[in-house]
């Protein structure tokens, strides 16, 4: 077994090593994740690998357009969706087209057909609103909507 | 030497009583947890599963539930059900597994709050369904709420937790009824 000419400096090495592992899983510093479906097509194909981190969040606040992971009641399955709208805004479909505060919102992302109608809501102060890239299918059939400041695990890193 | 021994010999002792104590009276958690393990692995089947054997698990995932039970499962697009009662549950898992090829139930995340009383609990989790044949799982947030009873800690409510809510998306829903039977 190699353990260094200081056995002791490796020993302090291998503590400080295992300690921010720890920290980083614990604070979600960089996650690894998997993609399951076709919500957020064509930007993250299904089955693709990409990673998560919090750390962009420790400075600011989460910004429109980034994609997002959620959490549920943790953080071993999670929603991957994108921010299109935020806290105090009001957010509606209309012709396809997302609406904040009845403007016309562009989104480069967005490449699939849409044709989604949906009336105005208002977010409250800790509220983004998520939707998928993929909006092909009718609404019924896509997750999306109001997502807590507290399930924002962290964004997404190609 | 023989104090350092000594002091070793103390922790082990020590260690070994917590365990112990751990192991034989173990808190309502840790007993919630193991029982939502246990019926994630019984309401999990493979085909194959002969008519006595799907008749005894049937009945034996009935037992994590009080009688008086309420399910109240509400995926958008996937599936709406209620069921009330024991009877129900078992039926229903019954149907499930004479209908099914296979299924595979998974708690990934548990999140238990036990209240002061430790009378009853709420486990905040997430289910991942997946049925054979099926290339996507259902993934749902769930509140499972726990009752102390004579026969141990009783499932009595179920219901879906919508993580992401939306007033809009009831209204697609709304719009566009697509209820599908479990």
């Amino acid at each position: 077994m190699v353990i260094g000419r200081n056995p002791k400096v490796t020993l302090i090495r291998a503590a400080v090593l295992a300690v921010l592992c720890i920290l980083g899983y614990h604070f979600n510093t960089l996650r690894g994740i998997r993609v399951e479906g076709i919500s957020m097509l064509p930007t993250y194909q299904d089955s693709s690998a990409h990673f998560v981190s919090a750390v962009p969040y420790w400075w600011h606040e989460p910004q429109r357009g980034d994609a997002i992971s959620i959490r549920m009641a943790g953080v071993h399955e999670m929603y991957l969706k994108r921010i299109i709208a935020l806290p105090g805004e009001t957010v509606a479909f209309a012709n396809g087209r997302v609406l904040i505060n009845g403007e016309v919102l562009d989104e480069p992302y967005e490449k699939l057909p849409c044709d989604w109608n949906l009336p105005p809501e208002k977010l409250g102060p800790n509220e983004y609103f998520v939707v998928g890239d993929n909006r092909s299918m009718p609404p019924e059939n896509h997750t999306f909507g109001k997502a807590e400041r507290d399930h924002i695990v962290g964004e997404v890193i190609r | 030497m023989k104090n350092v021994s000594s002091f070793i010999l103390l922790a082990a002792l020590v260690a070994l009583g917590v365990w112990l104590w751990f192991v034989l009276s173990p808190s309502p958690e840790r007993i919630i947890r193991q029982r939502l393990t246990k019926l994630a692995r019984t309401a999990s089947f493979s085909s194959g599963e002969g008519n006595l054997a799907r008749l005894a698990a049937a009945e034996d995932i009935a037992g994590y539930f009080a009688t008086n039970v309420e399910v109240d499962i509400n995926v958008p697009g996937r599936v709406q059900h209620t069921l009330m009662g024991r009877a129900e549950i078992q039926q229903a898992a019954l149907g499930a597994r004479e209908r099914l090829r296979g299924l595979t139930v998974k708690f990934p995340d548990i999140n238990i709050t036990v209240a002061p009383d430790k009378q009853s609990a709420v486990a905040d989790l997430t289910i991942v369904v997946n049925i054979a044949g099926d290339r996507d799982s259902v993934v749902q947030e769930m509140k499972f709420t726990f009752q102390k009873t004579d026969d141990g800690w009783l499932i009595a409510r179920v219901e879906t937790v919508r993580t992401l809510s939306s007033a809009i998306l009831h209204f697609a829903l709304r719009r566009a009824p697509f209820i599908v039977p479990a």
